[in-house]
């Protein structure tokens, strides 16, 4: 008999998935295994991507560099990425009870890059927004409804004025809900507030139906797995 | 107090509220189970992000070359692998080379070589011609620290290439540099766009940080409401979000856009005839084709659950009133 | 002098494969950095927090520099400075690269504190035969099972001659790539996708439980969730069309156009607003972790 490597695949596939689903019974031992078994699969490539992927080419073969060979050039080695050793393994330190501080002195030359970083990542994240937030709000023509047929370039019907008013006002309020955190005595702000969190909460629900669709796409993902790919295609060979 | 006393009927509104876990787990199970068996093509119509994300893919000319960060792993391959599937096959049929580059998780370069060369199978299956790694598309593996490979990538694009190698068909490894599909390449202005396909914040990141290249996302269904803002500023030229997403581009692809037919799709943006890949895969059998009658009952038993809760709030309010 | 520059000219900084001269120079190094790190072991304890503030503000003041610095525009591979100020508009330019590169060695030799901590935990449960021992055996083989195949088939690919293992199919294949694909994509990426769809019955449950009309707000999410969902369900939306076709004024009540409103005139508007928050805030951390003022990730 030939090893099928296809229904192999599918078969430990379908048994650990269904060994996982056991959980919706209640807490078993069968669902531990599964549990533990991920664990170890996935730090087990963890521990292989990090030198496949990353440190041998990032760190070791720029360290130790190449001759020529293959169609590749030769390639000078940079002794100084040693000291990135010594520097990464002071991350390990946090395991020490008198040394742990030393494991921040990598973390904090990663924060503090990243930290730098924030005012430029700022300014290009939120000032196409803030400049895309200033809409006009008053109509350039007497016209209320955008026509479907040749609405005329460069005119802000009146809808559309709306549109944007309603827009700003949103962005107003839900600041203002934010901002104004602490107790405020004017009625204009108390409203604003309130408005703003009942905007809010219409975000929220767009939120709430995108997440729900997508939940629900990996479990179908996993019945269409199981159900199609597994038992109809791989043990039934039907099409 | 006695303990004789027989236990208080459970009104109509108690009941609707406590129906048992399991019921509903099975519900939801067989809801989803059937439809996968009864494949049918359900009315769509693509929303303007989607055709935006399609439109600007279809008017790439031939040769080009885009940027793709794959951040994504099995466990959205629900939607993200639909996503990659869609956006390869249009490259492939356009005979785009691309780069793959990685900021989010050690199992995704992996996982995009994986479906690199399954649609690359499928599109050969199809008549189409095969992609073959180095030559047509580069792989530079997965780097930990996104948001300075973000910035390196806006700032010199090269040096994340710089030492990275790629296994070519019949060849032993080489230097990514010396792929046909780095040549010319200077900086990532070069790329006709980055597209990042992912189910985390990795999409923020990219954004914070190049700028030099236009973007598109193809984002899960939970990122899509804060991308949608983005889109909106006109940070992003598209943005495909969710199994909705993956099923306006699968149609897209079927039916093309503005191109005269029973299911034809227009826009309000484009005016312009852009041509589709009739008779090609996935033709109905996509991912989003077959999963989106099966999302109908799934959201239509949640929607029915919460109101039969509601229901059951009220009547009991009514009752204790 | 370039920070590490790739130049291929023999400098202090490199060496030709192979050659004693790099041999020792890593090995000289390697010297240097252990010696830092026993010297910093042994350091008295006023010296540690300016250690920390310093090492976390020069990594800052690098991107705040490279940030408010002016860039060379157009600056072409063979173009040299014309005076100082263009010299270290150069260097800091170039040594981005760098900095990026070292930032990822670190954050990947970090990734490893997890893997360690696993190890440690589950062998430690081992070795002592705790209650459940068994679990962290089936965890223990399993991440060696990974490694070995892994790295086995990592190791054949590098050889030339296996380089058709690159093409489709299962051509060249051995027992390690089978093995190292079983594990993957027949275990591991399958179980990631089952964890993760373990949630659609959880979200269904609460949503049934726990999503109730109480208030004003409540009500409103649930209609705007409701609308949501309902413009994603293309059936609906096809039917709920086809029944209000007609004047151009009722196209406006389809399904889509009043999820598209919704979507672009409040929801959009919504979510921006708290992302205005939420970067107003970013922006407030990131200055307070350069500057050391941040005591839980900071100096203290």
């Amino acid at each position: 008999m030939r090893y099928d490597h296809d229904l192999a695949s599918l078969s430990v596939g379908a048994i650990a998935t269904i060994g996982l689903y056991t959980i919706l019974y209640r807490e078993n031992r069968f669902y531990r295994f599964f549990e533990h078994l991920f664990l170890g699969l996935a730090s087990g490539w963890a521990l292989v991507a990090i030198w496949q992927e990353t440190l041998k080419s990032l760190w070791w073969d720029k360290m130790v560099g190449a001759t020529a060979s293959d169609g590749n050039p030769a390639v000078m080695g940079y002794w100084a990425y040693i000291l990135l050793l010594p520097v990464g393994l002071m991350g390990y330190t946090v395991f020490s009870k008198k040394h742990n501080w030393m494991s921040r002195i990598p973390i904090g030359v990663i924060l503090g890059l990243y930290s730098g970083q924030q005012f430029s990542a700022w300014m290009t994240r939120y000032i196409p927004g803030i400049s895309g937030t200033m809409k006009s709000i008053v109509p350039t023509t007497t016209q209320f409804f955008k026509p479907d047929q040749n609405p005329v370039k460069g005119d802000l019907y009146g809808s559309e004025a709306l549109n944007n008013l309603i827009f700003i006002v949103t962005v107003l309020c839900v600041l203002s809900y934010f901002l104004f955190s602490f107790d405020v005595k004017s009625k204009i702000l108390k409203n604003a507030s309130l408005t703003g969190r009942w905007m809010l909460m219409i975000g929220f629900g767009a939120i709430f139906g995108t997440t729900v669709m997508m939940r629900f796409s990996l479990l179908i993902d996993r019945m269409y797995f199981i159900w199609i790919e597994f038992i109809k295609q791989g043990l039934l060979h039907m099409k | 107090m006695a303990t004789n006393d027989p236990m208080p009927q459970k009104s109509l509104g108690d009941k609707l509220q406590s129906f048992p876990k399991s019921a509903l787990y099975l519900a939801l199970f067989v809801l989803v189970t059937i439809p996968l068996f009864f494949p049918v093509t359900l009315p769509n119509k693509p929303i303007e992000a989607s055709i935006d994300f399609y439109a600007q893919m279809m008017k790439l000319p031939e040769g080009s070359k885009v940027l793709i960060a794959s951040d994504w792993t099995n466990s959205t391959r629900g939607e993200s692998m639909g996503q990659m599937e869609a956006l390869l096959r249009i490259i492939m049929r356009k005979k785009i080379k691309f780069v793959v580059y990685t900021i989010a998780d050690p199992q995704s370069p992996q996982v995009a070589r994986d479906t690199i060369r399954k649609v690359s199978d499928e599109e050969v299956k199809a008549g189409g011609k095969a992609y073959e790694p180095f030559k047509d598309y580069v792989i530079l593996g997965y780097f930990p620290n996104g948001e300075g490979t973000s910035a390196a990538i806006n700032n010199k694009f090269l040096s994340i290439c710089d030492g990275k190698k790629d296994y070519p068909l019949n060849s032993p490894p080489r230097d990514v540099m010396q792929s046909p599909v780095l040549q010319g390449v200077k900086s990532v202005a070069d790329f006709k766009f980055l597209i990042v396909v992912t189910a985390s914040n990795s999409s923020t990141v990219v954004l914070e940080r190049v700028t030099k290249v236009p973007k598109m996302f193809m984002v899960t269904g939970v990122m899509v409401p804060e991308t949608t803002t983005y889109y909106a500023a006109g940070q992003l030229m598209g943005l495909c979000g969710g199994v909705k997403g993956v099923y306006d581009l699968e149609t897209l692809m079927q039916e093309g856009l503005n191109v005269p037919g029973p299911k034809e799709v227009t826009s309000e943006k484009y005016s312009e005839k852009i041509p589709g890949f009739p008779g090609m895969p996935p033709n109905g059998n996509g991912k989003g084709a077959r999963y989106y009658p099966s999302l109908h009952f799934a959201l239509f038993l949640l929607i029915l659950v919460v109101i039969i809760g509601n229901l059951g709030m009220i009547l009991s309010k009514k009752k204790a009133s | 002098m370039e920070l590490f520059a790739q130049v291929a000219p023999k400098t202090f900084w490199n060496a030709p494969n192979s050659s004693t001269e790099l041999l020792v120079k890593i090995f000289i190094g390697l010297a240097i950095g252990v010696a830092l790190f026993f010297g910093l072991m042994a350091a008295p304890t006023q010296v540690r927090k300016p250690v920390l503030f310093t090492t976390t503000f020069v990594s800052g003041l690098f991107y705040v520099v490279f940030w408010l610095f002016p860039q060379p525009i157009n600056r072409q591979p063979d173009d040299a400075p014309r005076n100082a100020m263009e010299g270290f508009s150069f260097w800091i330019s170039d040594s981005q690269a760098v900095i990026a590169d070292v930032t990822n060695i670190v954050a990947a030799f970090l990734i490893g504190l997890g893997i360690y901590s696993l190890l440690k935990v589950h062998a430690g449960r081992l070795v002592k035969q705790q209650k459940d021992w068994g679990f962290s055996a089936v965890l223990l083989v399993s991440m060696l099972a990974m490694v070995i195949f892994g790295y086995g088939d990592f190791i054949m690919r590098l050889d030339p001659a296996n380089s058709k293992m690159a093409g489709s199919g299962y051509v060249g294949w051995t027992f390690w790539q089978f093995g190292k694909d079983l594990l993957f994509n027949g275990l591991l990426q399958n179980m990631d996708a089952a964890m993760f769809s373990i949630v659609a019955f959880y979200i269904l449950s609460a949503a049934y439980r726990a999503f109730r009309a109480r208030s004003i707000e409540a009500t409103i999410l649930l209609v705007t969730a409701l609308i949501v969902m309902l413009s994603l369900m293309g059936l609906i939306e096809f039917y709920w069309g086809s029944s209000v076709d007609g004047l151009h004024l009722s196209n406006n009540f389809k399904l889509t156009n009043i999820a598209a409103w919704l979507g672009k005139n409040i929801q959009t508007p919504a979510l921006r607003g708290i992302d205005f928050g939420v970067g107003i805030g970013l922006m407030a951390m990131g200055l307070r972790i350069w500057l050391s003022l941040e005591k839980t990730g900071g100096t203290s």
